[in-house]
């Protein structure tokens, strides 16, 4: 008993230490400004206003002078206010909820599973084992294709899906913003595994009617984490073009991507991916400032492609009998954290308060010069960001990001109650969370969010939003009619 | 020419998730039924034509919400650790398939017989491994113009003819306003335990030795090709049917009434014995009865209800159909709730290891009229046109299923569904007598070209 108390009472010291600490380093400025002021001012009191106005005709100003000082404090004013870049402002989005009769009790999905891999048993106890593990509930859905016995993954069928998922992103989004489909400038559409020809994305302008002058873009091939990259490519096409609404499509289209052979390493999609898209709608205009939902402050990309192995870890390939599926590598855990590494490294200095910054100089100095044997230390991201919409790629990387990033549980709880209602919706997955946090009534006027999203190459991607105003609840969203059984208890195995 | 065909196999689940760790154990009369299984077919001509598809989508949709009532219909077979049958809720969902028929209704049920129709409901066998076989199977045709038949098919493990009228009921309730009239109760049978009765009669005999005697035969199979075939009769003919069985020899008429169900069955009993060849005496007949009401179970009760008794044929002359509804008559006013209880208490006892085949030794005569199919409506005022019953397997000396005919409640009307060995069914419809009261011919059998 006496052991644990100084310990308790070491640690409240402590952490009133490491508070103070941060309070002083983080408004140094504020601090050594302040004095300064008052030191001014009771210069000034002091002197009085005889004083002063002797000094003042003692400086002489010259016309000319005085001329020169103001272009010059103008032309600065205006180079600066010409070379910040347009704010980019994210004003809605909309989450695509699928019609609860797609849905796939894990009964049903063992059961598919069973009576079309019937010569490999030890596939679909694989099979099983995974869906126990996941982290997925009993109201994920999947494309009707995939509900048949057995498949029938058509191109026609892909279609279907494709339209109905993005259609009805779009039609929501319209009704939630008041955006014409004439108003639109730039489209961008990110789905991996899908690409027809013609494009998705001129799927959607030949459906609304879109200018013939947009600017059309579809990225295909580029994984989970393509929604940040295309939240990249429009933040970069609005910086050109003044005045304009960017319209960003993320889904991943699940029908013909069901692995229909019995390699295990290439089964693991099938478990875990589900249907689901989102559509945003970003704006430089400044009359969208006011009722815009975020405001975009960081992007931040990690490509670790240059490595063999991270190349290679999630890779789609055809099996021994023929069958295309995605092979995933044993080592994903560990690239995936080598990536977060990197890309923290990036975005660490440019949202993390002094004070974090600080402590991390100093443990790395300490370790280059003094002792290698210091523990490196991990910023306390916490201090950086309120919200945190980790990627629902998967119970393994959920649990992973939250021991790394020493977040609590209630961090993670948007991660993972998407994973659960929704699945692994790939890219779209990051707006399912964020929809979540905003049904909770968590989301406050300057709340900063961080996005991060892992992906095939090996990619990690990282978005960091802040709050425009207080989202009111209830909110009109994927979670509307089940957020009040949410968060759930999501148990380590479920028995099948 | 395949006028059915078969678009896709799909599984369709309940919009809401069950709970897990939930079992329904299976009665005693559920389990002696193991062997047979149940395909119905109801035919509907609807008023709107619609696109190819799109019936069966909104069918697909509503079907879900059903089934949410049903978790025992989506569940899915195992056994308890002392060998009994059980449902485990697990959410599995029941197999749909769809398909179109490129003809219209009317052509079809002008030309229908035993193995086109049941083209149109999908039945598998079960799995090795139950666990992963679905119990219900259903199937949507569309036919042109607006004509749909729905399939269903079972196991009789889990309901009887009653209980998937009821199923299907719901399912047009639910399609058609969004919820269920007569919700499904899922509890076990009375027992005497339960209600404090103790018996101090004599248990009756009649109808548990009728079990005894099926159990330990071995497996039925029938070495001649079975077919069938279905009767219309109309209110008046059955009305004249019941004054003629009523008139005792003497001219006096009998005191109780033959129902309609008595006349019939004792009218296709002679005649089918005639058929087969036998004088003198009527061949040993089990009617079946549907003992809900007689429980004093509600009506949605789910499960097996059907309780088998032998009418035998001695003493009988093919020709006196009045002694033979008489007969018929008695045996059915011994089933009452006792009888059927004790009944239950020896099954219990009983611990059947291999269960009988009910239908596979003896003349079925099943009384269907419980059974109620036209209120089914799926859209507008559409009743179904036609509703066929098949018991399954086709095994045994034959097989006569009485139900109501479509249009009237309190009718006499009924619809007769005969299978019997080709050679006899078609003796039977030739007969003169049955010939007597102008049945409309609803469905034939194609005969074999020799």
């Amino acid at each position: 008993m006496p052991q644990n108390l100084p310990n308790f009472s070491g640690s409240v010291r402590l952490k009133y230490v490491k508070l103070g600490y941060q309070y002083l380093v983080n408004h140094i400025l504020t601090f050594l400004l302040i004095p300064i002021m008052l030191g001014i001012l009771i210069e000034i009191l002091r002197l009085g206003p005889d004083e002063l106005s002797k000094i003042l005709k003692s400086l002489q100003f010259d016309l000319i002078q005085l001329l020169c000082s103001s272009f010059f404090i103008i032309f600065i004013a205006t180079v600066y206010f010409m070379s910040k870049p347009r704010s980019i402002y994210l004003v809605d989005y909309t989450c695509y909820k699928p019609p609860i009769n797609f849905r796939v009790p894990f009964s049903t999905f063992m059961e598919h599973s069973r009576l079309i891999l019937k010569d490999n048993p030890k596939s679909v106890d694989f099979q099983m084992r995974i869906l126990e593990r996941s982290g997925l509930g009993e109201e994920t859905c999947l494309p009707p294709a995939i509900h048949y016995i057995p498949p029938t993954p058509t191109m026609e069928s892909a279609r279907g899906e494709a339209e109905i998922v993005i259609f009805s992103a779009i039609d929501d989004l319209m009704n939630k913003t008041g955006i014409k489909p004439k108003d639109i400038d730039v489209l961008i559409v990110n789905c991996s595994l899908f690409s027809p020809t013609p494009s998705l994305s001129a799927m959607i302008v030949n459906k609304y009617k879109l200018r013939s002058n947009i600017k059309s873009y579809n990225l295909s091939g580029m994984g989970c984490s393509a929604g940040l990259i295309s939240i990249d490519l429009a933040r970069d096409l609005l910086q050109v073009h003044p005045n304009s609404s960017a319209l960003v499509i993320s889904t991943e289209i699940i029908t013909p991507n069901y692995y229909q052979g019995s390699e295990r390493a290439m089964l693991l999609p099938n478990c875990l991916f589900r249907m689901g898209s989102a559509a945003i709608l970003l704006s430089n205009k400044t009359r969208d400032s006011r009722r815009a939902k975020y405001k975009l402050v960081h992007v931040v990309r990690t490509h670790k492609g240059s490595d063999d192995k991270a190349y290679k870890c999630v890779f789609e390939q055809e099996d021994p009998q023929g069958k295309v599926g995605i092979n995933l590598s044993k080592d994903l855990m560990v690239i995936a954290g080598e990536a977060l590494k990197s890309n923290i490294t990036t975005i660490g200095p440019l949202v993390l308060p002094a004070s974090e910054q600080l402590l991390f100089l100093f443990t790395l100095i300490g370790r280059k010069i003094f002792n290698p044997k210091w523990k490196p230390y991990i910023p306390d991201f916490k201090q950086a960001f309120d919200h945190f919409c980790i990627h629902a790629g998967g119970r393994a990387v959920i649990d992973e990001l939250q021991k790394n990033l020493q977040l609590s549980a209630e961090h993670v709880e948007a991660s993972r109650m998407t994973l659960h209602r929704f699945g692994n919706t790939s890219s779209s997955s990051l707006w399912y969370e964020m929809s979540y946090i905003e049904a909770k009534g968590r989301m406050k006027k300057g709340d900063r969010v961080w996005q991060i999203a892992f992906g095939s190459g090996f990619k990690c991607n990282s978005a960091v939003w802040k709050c425009n105003r207080t989202i009111k609840t209830p909110t009109d969203g994927p979670w509307k009619d089940c957020i009040q059984r949410y968060p759930v208890h999501i148990p380590e195995i479920v028995k099948l | 020419m395949a006028e059915v065909s078969f678009i896709c196999k799909r599984t369709v689940i309940s919009t809401r998730p069950v709970q897990p760790g939930k079992f329904f154990p299976l009665s005693v009369l559920d389990h002696i039924m193991e062997h047979n299984h149940l395909r119905i077919v109801f035919y509907y001509q609807l008023p709107v034509v619609r696109k190819i598809g799109e019936l069966t989508m909104k069918l697909r949709e509503s079907i879900s919400e059903m089934l949410s009532s049903f978790p025992i219909v989506v569940g899915r077979l195992i056994k308890s650790p002392e060998g009994r049958w059980m449902i485990k809720c697990n959410d599995a969902g029941l197999r749909m398939v769809e398909a179109r028929a490129r003809v219209t209704l009317d052509e079809w049920l002008r030309n229908v017989d035993r193995e086109k129709e049941l083209k149109l409901v999908h039945w598998e066998e079960m799995f090795h491994k139950p666990y992963f076989w679905s119990t219900f199977y259903v199937q949507i045709t569309e036919f042109e113009t607006g004509g749909l038949a729905i399939g269903l098919s079972c196991t009789h493990l889990l309901s009887d003819p009653k209980c998937a009228t009821m199923l299907i009921k719901a399912w047009a309730d639910t399609t058609l306003g969004g919820k269920i009239i007569s919700p499904p109760s899922f509890r076990p049978l009375p027992s005497r335990k339960q209600e404090g009765d103790t018996p101090n009669h004599q248990p009756y005999f009649q109808m548990i030795n009728h079990y005894k005697s099926v159990f330990g035969k071995p497996y039925a199979v029938s070495d001649i090709k079975q077919t069938t075939f279905t009767l219309e009769f109309k209110h008046e003919m059955v009305k004249r049917l019941i004054e003629m069985a009523g008139a005792l020899p003497n001219g006096h008429k009998q005191e109780l009434t033959p129902t309609p169900f008595e006349v019939l069955s004792a009218l296709f009993w002679t005649s089918i014995s005639k058929a087969k060849g036998i004088k003198g005496s009527l061949i040993d007949m089990s009617v079946s009865l549907d003992t809900r009401r007689k429980l004093h179970l509600d009506e949605g009760f789910f499960g097996n209800c059907t309780v088998y008794n032998m009418v035998k044929g001695d003493g009988l002359n093919e020709n006196e159909v009045s002694k033979a509804a008489a007969a018929i008559k008695e045996v059915v006013s011994e089933m009452n709730k006792d009888r059927v209880m004790d009944l239950i208490e020896f099954l219990e006892q009983e611990n059947i290891e291999n269960p009988p085949w009910m239908t596979g030794y003896h003349l079925i005569c099943a009384n269907l009229e419980n059974a109620d199919p036209y209120s089914a409506i799926f859209e507008g005022n559409s009743s179904p046109v036609r509703v066929s019953y098949y018991l399954e397997p086709a095994v045994g000396p034959g097989q006569v299923l009485i139900y109501p005919s479509p249009g009237g409640d309190a009718d006499f009307g009924r619809v007769v569904m005969v299978t019997l060995g080709e050679h006899e069914a078609e003796n039977v419809l030739n007969d003169a007598l049955i010939q007597q009261f102008s049945p409309t011919l609803l469905m034939s059998f194609s005969k074999e070209l020799s």
